[in-house]
């Protein structure tokens, strides 16, 4: 969202660099602000060969749109390692590599001088990354998505987007219109993913949660795959957790909205003992007790 | 017939305050004749800025027709597609217009940029409104209500995009965007022809003449590209388009004051916001 509007919160697509102690970097999402980090990252390694690694919740467009586009994957000797949840397809390089298919994108996959690694993603299966374990965990999001709890220098993380609340709408692999009613097999479905969500949260010292929405725009659109800041909060109240960071604003939502939901929220966060950020461009923020500054 | 730029940036949208005079959004230009007739050339970001102030009238309610040319089907030219409000909306009747890709079809491309795992949506069949994707051959003529369009292929890296001359209300306007000929002063005859006499030339103006020497077969022009071709076509106005992401406002500036400094003809930077005369 380019202009006027969203200068001071930032209008790129979601992205978030998550760094330990030690200097491991892992991006959650590749959203248009891989761009500039990938500008960054190109910059601080003073030309060495590095190797990157990429979670993606799902491949929307507005979560994959920076991948063309992340400068170290036009220097040979780069590695880029992408993980993500493989659905509607037989294989991710097919998925993700498409969006560099000549209609779409000047260099094919192909042509793209690093190296680039898939990997798929089971929820509940833990990887690691160097110093970083991760967890990833299934949400509610139209032909799924995935969240990932990522544990380093003794503190956790969380990076739950995108997703909608587990009460009103399943989301499944076809379109939806509208809501539709609900089974007894999906009650049962959510309540299971709601539970694995919760579990994995549990003791982090931040969140970062999709609240795309507020409530009274929720109720327009319940089957569009997102939350609001006050389900975010439900998720997270009593369970352990330090700091709730807004994120994935809507398109819609202009700076000034912004600090309207940023001050509203702190409130109500508050009111609950967690500490509520909402998520603007280039913050940066120390995790857990023991985490980089 | 007036022009309105919704979306004047190349490759990639920009956001952030050095980006706010000329704007981010990626390419998308309204042409408007003095009777109303509308045309929409691409469907970058700009697009769904556009699409704000369709819903506000008649596409509100279902009752909006208007077609758009697609010059190719590169992401920044089409991925407004999916935000576009009015194609939400049952009643409204759009055609898309543009060339198949070498090797593809145009229906199956946008189709594939709707796929499910992309896409929320699902797939064209998906979209409320009426929409009708036609492809034509580069070289066609086509008549769009008052609009009078003549397309060519103009050369884009290894591949290639459609250039459009479109004529209306007694004027024309030349669009060449994403665009980089053999070499900058050597433009091709179909580009050439295009732009003989045009009121407007939007042209590609991606690299300034010097950054050009590294990005030569990336397929965009430099600056000095359009000058020479606005001198020779014998243009009215040249305006500067596809903007790089990394061209700050005040370096557009200085992009604009360099090009002016080597022809008569006027020349301007396409800047988001505002309907022109032409």
């Amino acid at each position: 969202m380019p202009g006027r509007a969203t200068v001071r919160y930032g209008g790129q697509t979601s992205c978030v660099e998550v760094r330990t102690s030690a200097g491991t970097t892992v991006i959650v999402d590749a959203g248009t602000g891989l761009r500039a980090l990938g500008q960054k990252l190109a910059r601080d390694s003073g030309g060495a060969a590095r190797r990157h690694h990429i979670l993606l919740s799902h491949v929307h467009w507005d979560h994959i749109q920076g991948l063309p586009f992340f400068e170290p994957a036009y220097s040979s000797g780069n590695t880029v390692e992408v993980y993500a949840l493989l659905t509607a397809a037989d294989e991710l390089q097919q998925v993700i590599g498409g969006i560099t298919r000549h209609e779409f994108f000047p260099v094919p996959l192909e042509a793209i001088p690093a190296e680039i690694n898939f990997h798929e993603v089971d929820p509940g299966v833990v990887m690691t990354i160097e110093d970083v374990t991760i967890l990833p965990f299934a949400l509610n999001h139209p032909f799924g998505a995935v969240g990932y709890r990522l544990d380093a220098d003794g503190t956790s993380v969380a990076y739950v987007s995108d997703t909608a609340p587990f009460t009103d709408v399943l989301h499944k692999q076809h379109f939806l219109s509208g809501p539709e009613p609900l089974s007894d097999e999906d009650r049962r479905v959510l309540a299971e993913m709601r539970g694995a969500l919760v579990a994995a949260v549990r003791g982090c010292d931040t969140v970062i949660y999709d609240t795309h929405f507020l409530p009274e725009e929720y109720a327009r659109f319940p089957h569009y795959g997102h939350s609001t800041p006050d389900q975010a909060l439900e998720i997270v109240a009593g369970n352990d957790v330090r700091r709730l960071i807004l994120y994935h604003h809507a398109p819609s939502h202009t700076d000034d909205q912004m600090d309207e939901i940023a001050a509203r929220y702190k409130e109500q966060g508050a009111a609950v003992g967690v500490d509520v950020i909402t998520a603007c461009e280039g913050m940066s923020l120390a995790v857990g007790p023991r985490g980089p500054a | 017939m007036k022009i309105r730029y919704w979306g004047v940036r190349g490759s990639f949208a920009m956001c952030g305050k050095e980006f706010l005079r000329y704007g981010g959004n990626t390419t998308s230009v309204e042409l408007v004749t003095a009777a109303g007739a509308r045309l929409l050339v691409d469907l970058g970001t700009g697009a769904t800025e556009y699409a704000k102030t369709l819903m506000a009238g008649e596409f509100g309610q279902g009752k909006g027709t208007l077609t758009v040319l697609l010059s190719h089907t590169h992401l920044d030219h089409i991925q407004g597609l999916p935000f576009f409000t009015p194609f939400f909306i049952k009643g409204n009747q759009f055609r898309i217009l543009g060339a198949d890709p070498a090797g593809s079809s145009l229906k199956g491309t946008l189709q594939n940029q709707l796929a499910p795992h992309y896409s929320p949506l699902n797939g064209l069949e998906n979209l409320a409104a009426g929409v009708s994707i036609e492809s034509f051959l580069p070289g066609s003529e086509l008549t769009i209500d008052e609009f009078e369009v003549t397309t060519a292929a103009v050369p884009h890296g290894t591949m290639w995009t459609t250039g459009f001359r479109i004529k209306a209300d007694d004027r024309v306007v030349t669009f060449l965007s994403d665009v980089e000929y053999p070499a900058p002063h050597r433009p091709t005859r179909e580009a050439f022809a295009l732009a003989a006499g045009a009121d407007l030339l939007v042209h590609d103006a991606m690299h300034d003449d010097a950054a050009y020497a590294m990005a030569r077969g990336w397929g965009h022009s430099p600056v000095s590209a359009g000058v020479h071709l606005a001198g020779a076509a014998g243009v009215g106005k040249l305006v500067l388009f596809h903007h790089s992401p990394d061209a700050t406002d005040a370096q557009i500036d200085k992009l604009v004051e360099a090009a002016q400094a080597r022809t008569s003809i006027p020349v301007s930077a396409a800047a988001e916001g505002a309907y022109h005369e032409v």
